[in-house]
């Protein structure tokens, strides 16, 4: 779990193209929103791109998108529970 | 040269000059609902809406909008997303003569404010998410009426102060006035929309856009978007209506073609999850889409050619296609995006790719039907410079404002005989193609000679610690203007000015070589991804 954080991490930062943090900045407990990481809408749409592409993990609505997205944290107990 | 070489480019089914009915906006859902009453108008939240009943709502708000004492010339600010709402009530001002206020959902405070003062809107038409926003400041402005849509309830947790409006609910005075259609009393040379505007030099202002140019805008790009008959086919609403790309490119045009709105609203981040869904599921004919959603979309594995292959009509616009996103598209359909270039002050597109023929990569295409296009000198503004020479890009044709609302000095200044001043700088090839090449406020004229600052932007951008640049012209004694450059490094590099200099020098003229270089962490941008260069200051960033 550990390597899968901090992993995506990794992957937020060089993606989404994050200029103005390093991997290791973001808290387990992040938020991606305002306050948080400060994503976007279209931002998302690229972070589901890059789970599906890499992990296989589809997130295909808003209803799953709100239990996934909450923080880190919740992103990669999704991501490693439904990778293939 | 041909005065408009251009039109050799024209596809064979588009006249190079059109007969523009002499209507207004809402006549296209007068005859929408006439031909094809049952034909879906809307669907949002999975829910169909026909033209029969939007137009029956449209009606009942027209009446309440009169019963509360809105008349012709009135403005009604819309602080709405892409919902039935924002449907219903556009053509219901429009109907009764009134005046439409464009404003985007994410203005608030002193912005806000002042919008609604200086267009001294009567009546706002809301939601109840941003109830709260609007009466923080809503006791210094001329409103008299605040209509909500009541989608959480939110507006019962407000307690407004004496003397301020109370709130009245959207669907309550839809249903309580008649289906039956008001008196209309707009006519096509009436103010139709105030188009509130930035662009990307920040300053907001508000186009006078008529019936006639928006009309005319939407005739010359039915004439430019020829395909078969396509019924009652989806029209993917992600580009805010409160834009004039999506007032346009998916409202108007939907409504003028009887098809099937299929709106997205975006009230927060998670809004574009079910995106590939919706187009998977609804199969549109069109889409239209600012280059970031485009690139978000290719980058799914889920972009295949299966997922666009009923889109006809893909479109981009609001910020140069990447050339990826164009290249990526062309290999998973075969076909590509059509890029248009269009600003407020033209009621939408004024230039595009031709369609289905295209345009060269990185084009913005070619000036619509009836649209004339010039490339003037920079400082004088009076001479055309020759083919493939940058210069300020100039607009006419019947799709232009009629100039700032409430401001002449601006309006002199951007409209001079008839000729829109777009403040773009840009280059026409010899084939009449044409090319977005800057912004003209950003020019920097440093010892009498021009540097425009994507040039330089894109020779920094090319240096391996670089990840990022943006270029600014900062005040000089002796060139009047120095050119200054903000940079962001990739991942753990480090680099010395020399370096940076260095790299410059094999690059580029001297004349051009960044005075000063800071090192800042991130590169202020607008929502389309515009570099906000006025933004731009040494933020204690590290000089070098």
């Amino acid at each position: 779990m550990r390597e899968l954080l901090d992993e995506l991490k990794q992957k937020i930062v060089t993606e989404l193209e994050l200029t103005d943090i390093q991997p290791e900045d973001i808290a387990d407990d992040a938020t991606f929103f305002k306050g948080g990481l400060g994503l976007n809408s279209v931002d998302l749409l690229l972070l589901i791109a890059v789970l599906d592409r890499d992990y296989n993990v589809v997130i295909h609505s808003r209803e799953l998108g709100e239990q996934v997205f909450i923080n880190m944290t919740t992103l990669a107990d999704y991501v490693m529970q439904n990778r293939r | 040269m041909a005065s408009r070489p251009w039109l050799k480019n024209y596809e064979p089914h588009v006249p190079a000059g059109i007969q523009y009915p002499d209507k207004t906006i809402p006549q296209f859902l007068s005859d929408t609902q006439g031909k094809h009453p049952r034909y879906i108008a809307c669907t949002f939240n999975d829910i169909d809406t026909t033209y029969e009943e939007l137009n029956g709502k449209v009606n009942g708000m027209a009446h309440a909008l009169k019963g509360l004492g809105v008349k012709k010339g009135d403005r009604i600010a819309m602080l709405l997303p892409n919902a039935p709402t924002y449907i219903i009530a556009y053509y219901a001002v429009l109907k009764i003569g009134a005046v439409v206020v464009n404003i985007n959902v994410g203005t608030q405070g002193e912005e806000l404010k002042s919008h609604l003062r200086s267009s001294e809107a009567k009546v706002v038409i809301s939601l109840d998410i941003f109830v709260q926003n609007l009466y923080r400041i809503i006791a210094d402005t001329h409103v008299e009426a605040v209509i909500i849509h009541s989608v959480f309830g939110l507006e019962k947790k407000l307690k407004p102060e004496e003397g301020l409006p109370a709130v009245l609910i959207f669907n309550d005075l839809v249903a309580a006035h008649p289906k039956e259609e008001p008196r209309w009393e707009c006519l096509p040379q009436d103010l139709a929309v105030l188009q509130y505007t930035s662009g990307a030099t920040g300053v907001p202002k508000a186009a006078m856009l008529t019936h006639k140019s928006i009309v005319a805008s939407i005739t010359q790009i039915l004439a430019w978007l020829q395909v078969p008959d396509a019924g009652n086919a989806a029209v993917l609403c992600i580009i805010p209506f409160f834009h004039v790309f999506g007032m346009n490119a998916c409202l108007n045009l939907s409504v003028a073609k009887g098809y099937r709105m299929i709106l997205m609203p975006r009230f927060d981040w998670l809004d574009l999850i079910p995106l590939l869904t919706v187009i998977e599921k609804y199969r549109p004919i069109s889409v239209p889409a600012v280059p970031s959603l485009w690139a978000a979309l290719l980058s799914s594995p889920r972009a295949g050619s299966e997922l666009f292959a009923p889109v006809a009509v893909p479109t981009s616009g609001g910020a140069p296609l990447p050339e990826w996103v164009q290249k990526r598209y062309k290999e998973l359909t075969g076909r590509r995006i059509y890029e248009a270039y269009g600003l407020s002050e033209a009621s939408s597109a004024a230039l595009f790719a031709p369609y289905p023929g295209g345009a060269p990569g990185g084009s913005i295409g070619v000036p619509l039907p009836d649209t004339e296009a010039r490339i003037v000198q920079i400082e004088k503004g009076l001479e055309e410079v020759a083919p493939g020479e940058v210069g300020e890009l100039l607009l006419k044709g019947p799709q232009i404002m009629q100039g700032y609302w409430r401001n002449d000095p601006l309006t002199r200044r951007t409209l001079q005989d008839g000729w829109l001043h777009t403040g773009d700088l840009a280059r026409m090839d010899e084939e009449g193609f044409f090319y977005l090449v800057d912004r003209r406020d950003d020019l920097i004229i440093t010892g009498g000679l021009n540097v425009y600052p994507s040039d330089v932007e894109n020779v920094l951008a090319a240096h391996p610690a670089l990840k990022e640049a943006a270029v600014v012209g900062t005040p000089d004694r002796m060139r009047g203007q120095a050119v200054t450059a903000y940079v962001v490094l990739q991942d753990n590099a480090t680099v010395a000015r020399e370096d940076l200099i260095a790299f410059c020098r094999e690059h580029m003229p001297d004349f051009k070589i960044p005075k000063a270089i800071h090192i800042v962490k991130k590169i202020p941008r607008n929502p389309v991804g515009k570099a906000l260069r006025k933004a731009l200051r040494p933020e204690g960033g590290e000089k070098t």
